[in-house]
């Protein structure tokens, strides 16, 4: 009967006093980043050090939608290969992501917003993604039960429909890089929490840990909203807010929604999971914060929206809300950086609400940069240095203004 | 869970009655001779480690004032 006994995804590894590479963080981007250094350059040395269990922070509290409709081309360049490797990952991986290409529609709710849609379908045309401006009606006949009347706050005047989006099963992601990684030799280590960060002549030589120092030449930081938190022990400051933002998931029902949107004046995103429930969230508390709480208050907001614009979902009721942190950068792109003053030391942070699409891809790039120690060309917009100079991203034109960091 | 903030003048209310105005950093550096990298630092960058720190709060719900009280981001609550 040995197929009754579970079997182990990923093996338990004794805890070495020195690895080549170290990644802080068993998260989606940590994990993708042990597993391309170990499958693409080879390394055999690679230990990931989560503080909790894998999958703990925002990898398994976001609500799943992956798309590549940003407003700049070098940020649609990065999340259409990152849309473009589900598939390929789900194969190498030998693990069923659940990846369900069922597009995404984000609603406008004035002319303003209209103008911002058909910029951003532009865009992605420009450099060969599909996207189109949808009337109303258009909009009504992907997403059935909108309320396209003049009786909401906000009345609904087109949106922009995302085919190549979708939305993938989150856990199966952290799942599958980690049983990839640990099959290629990854130590991955849970309940292992990085106190400290040691330096010597400006190089990084080790963390210290909640089970004892370890030794490393090369150190990534790729503990998603917890991020801030692991530079300031190395007094490195950072031009990211830590925020939560709550998602919540009603009872399941029978399935009618068939694509994912989303609608910024409502701050709403909502899709309907394979086990039927509608996952929704977008709402984020406003001060720095590196907890997990939720509250009421959203709670309540977020009925409010989701009926406003579908009228149908009147006496749903939600089962669960939780929290999850997203690190918010000023233009709303993320920090990818080897050059913090510390030689070894690199970071992947500040992905604010788009670490999970971009979680596979940004691996994959980190650990080109990580184990060459050369920038990859993908990722030059995306400097630290860039806000010292005042050279922002252009993601922050999108539709949306998203809060007072930006 | 929600938490409470302690108004100078009302006493503690809830916090969705405040809005959030960041770290207290000190005074804003001097312009005469201000370079662009230390204005962006000063503007953009900070320091946010896992432990209490001091912060602005204006209860924009309430009474109108700005005040200092001290929060730690670990647990949302503030530290007396």
């Amino acid at each position: 009967m040995s197929w009754l006994r579970p079997r182990r995804l990923w093996r338990p590894a004794p805890l070495e006093r020195h690895y080549e590479f170290v990644i802080i963080g068993g998260g989606i981007h940590g994990l993708a980043t042990a597993y391309y250094l170990a499958r693409t350059h080879g390394i055999e040395s690679v230990a990931v050090l989560e503080s909790h269990y894998i999958g703990f922070g925002g990898s398994g509290r976001n609500t799943a939608i992956v798309r590549a409709n940003q407003r700049t081309v070098e940020n649609v360049r990065l999340y259409e290969e990152g849309l473009k490797l589900w598939p390929v990952l789900t194969d190498e991986l030998d693990f069923n992501l659940m990846f369900f290409n069922c597009g995404t529609l984000n609603l406008g709710h004035s002319e303003a917003a209209m103008n911002g849609i058909r910029m951003l379908a532009s865009t992605h045309n420009l450099v060969g993604v599909k996207s189109e401006v949808l009337d109303p009606q258009q909009c009504a006949e992907v997403i059935p039960g909108l309320d396209l009347s003049d009786r909401p706050a906000f009345p609904i005047h087109g949106g922009l429909y995302h085919p190549p989006g979708g939305i993938v099963r989150h856990d199966a992601v952290v799942w599958g890089l980690a049983k990839g990684a640990s099959a290629r030799g990854v130590h991955i280590h849970q309940g292992c929490e990085v106190q400290g960060i040691d330096t010597s002549d400006g190089r990084v030589t080790g963390v210290r840990t909640s089970l004892g120092s370890i030794g490393c030449d090369r150190l990534g930081i790729m503990a998603g909203g917890y991020g801030s938190a692991v530079a300031a022990m190395l007094g490195i400051e950072l031009p990211i807010h830590p925020l939560t933002i709550q998602a919540m998931v009603t009872h399941p029902f029978k399935p009618f929604l068939h694509t994912a949107f989303s609608s910024g004046a409502y701050h709403v995103y909502a899709n309907q999971t394979l086990k039927g429930e509608i996952a929704t969230g977008a709402h984020m508390d406003p001060q720095v914060n590196y907890t997990n709480d939720a509250t009421a208050y959203y709670l309540k907001h977020q009925a409010e929206a989701l009926v406003e614009l579908m009228p149908a979902l009147r006496g749903v009721r939600f089962m669960r809300i939780w929290s999850g942190l997203a690190d918010m950068t000023p233009d709303m792109a993320p920090i990818m950086e080897g050059e913090l003053g510390y030689e070894g030391l690199y970071l992947d942070a500040g992905w604010g609400y788009f670490g999970f699409k971009s979680g596979p891809v940004a691996g994959k790039y980190m650990a080109q940069y990580m184990a060459s120690g050369e920038r990859p060309e993908i990722l030059a917009p995306f400097r630290l240095g860039r806000f010292l100079e005042n050279r922002y991203s252009g993601e922050t034109a999108a539709v949306m203004k998203y809060g007072h960091w930006d | 869970m929600t938490f409470r903030l302690t108004c100078p003048v009302c006493g503690k209310r809830d916090v969705y009655e405040f809005t959030f105005g960041g770290q207290e950093r000190g005074p804003r550096p001097e312009q005469d001779g201000l370079s662009a990298e230390e204005h962006f630092r000063w503007t953009q960058f900070r320091l946010i480690p896992n432990e209490p720190q001091e912060e602005w709060w204006y209860h924009g719900q309430g009474c109108g004032v700005w005040f200092r009280t001290t929060r730690d981001p670990g647990t949302n609550r503030e530290v007396r």
